[in-house]
């Protein structure tokens, strides 16, 4: 299958993320943009089912996701591999100081297919960089994994720490 | 014209019945702490650097009809100007912003702010759109002026002209993992729901 004959939209996509979100009792999503999110960002602002916040800066939504696990949901943050990595001081001295779960929806810049070249940093270091961190990961390339999403948000209370599912761009493009 | 921290959160806490409290770090997690040695109502979110309005969202949220303070230190704030604008977007009526005004990071041995002395920090609110916006120089100023400021429907923000620290006080001698059960306790108690696994 090639880009010019997508299995699913990228709407298809962002609904399936919200249902299993939904499936797991998630309320609170905060995002800021990515290309490649930007459709599952609108469909999270126009579904009820969700309490979605845009804003400014990422580390904002670190802020309030924490805040929203004192109300009994972990909440989501949805953002570009850019913007998590803009996120370290705020994970490591908020969720990893207080064990505060959360869970973080990134896209996987960068990677084999991504061409745009202010990428290319995030192609390099942004699974070492997680590593760095020790922060549980799952990088999903495949629309049948997106159950995987679940098992991240449900395993981040378990654990007491924000757990990261970066999406592959085939994935977000609906050609995966 | 502005008051010391000591007297202004005095007359705070007199006021305080059954508001959540978010604090960030150093002047107001520290005075907090040293005036009511609460951690049922408090969150002392001390490794915060500009994100304590944001954590109190994500709690005012999800708890409408409890009413929620956030402090933030004003060396916090110049740092993420932005957060008045997502504020303004929630518009949570039982939030109050509060700005830790004295012109320095009180955290870091009171070095001075860029251009502190010129920060018009209840205008930026304005600005940004923020419609209820109080500015507060002295102790008698804030007696006055507290139900207005406190008591109202939101989104607000409140700015505290403080004077720069003349002593330190201890943080709260917690870790974080005993700090986010004793305030999830308190909540689950409170509101009945659960909150920690």
């Amino acid at each position: 299958m090639n880009e010019a004959s997508p299995q699913r939209s990228p709407n298809d996509v962002a609904r399936t993320v919200a249902d299993v979100l939904h499936g797991e009792k998630a309320k609170l999503v905060a995002s800021l943009p990515d290309n490649w999110i930007a459709p599952m960002i609108r469909h999270f602002d126009s579904d009820s089912r969700f309490r979605h916040v845009a804003v400014n800066r990422e580390e904002a939504a670190v802020g309030l996701c924490s805040g929203a696990f004192f109300t009994g949901s972990p909440g989501v943050a949805l953002m570009g591999a850019s913007g998590f990595l803009t996120c370290i001081y705020a994970i490591t001295k908020i969720s990893y100081t207080y064990q505060i779960p959360m869970l973080f929806l990134i896209t996987e810049r960068g990677a084999p297919g991504d061409a745009a070249r202010y990428h290319v940093s995030n192609g390099l270091y942004l699974r070492s960089v997680i590593d760095a961190i020790n922060m549980p990961a799952i990088y999903i390339e495949r629309f049948e994994d997106l159950h995987k999403i679940g098992v991240a948000y449900r395993h981040a209370s378990v654990i007491g720490r924000p757990y990261v599912v970066a999406l592959g761009r085939n994935l977000l493009k609906g050609v995966a | 014209m502005s008051m010391p921290i000591e007297d202004c959160f005095s007359v705070l806490v007199s006021r305080w019945s059954d508001e959540l409290v978010v604090t960030s770090a150093g002047n107001s997690s520290e005075v907090w702490w040293e005036t009511t040695h609460d951690t049922e109502k408090t969150f002392y979110l001390e490794a915060s650097m500009s994100l304590s309005t944001m954590f109190a969202a994500g709690v005012a949220m999800g708890y409408p009809d409890a009413r929620v303070w956030a402090f933030l230190g004003d060396g916090a704030f110049v740092m993420n100007t932005g957060l008045l604008f997502v504020e303004r977007d929630l518009a949570l009526p039982n939030m109050v912003s509060i700005i830790v005004a004295n012109r320095c990071y009180g955290a870091t041995d009171s070095v001075d702010l860029p251009n502190g002395r010129s920060i018009d920090f209840s205008g930026m609110a304005r600005a940004a759109g923020i419609p209820n916006v109080f500015r507060f120089t002295s102790t008698k100023e804030l007696e006055a002026g507290f139900d207005e400021a406190f008591k109202g429907v939101g989104p607000t923000t409140v700015v505290l002209e403080l004077d720069r620290p003349t002593r330190h006080y201890e943080s709260p001698p917690f870790d974080g993992p005993e700090l986010k059960y004793r305030f999830g306790r308190a909540l689950e108690k409170r509101f009945g729901n659960k909150v920690l696994p």
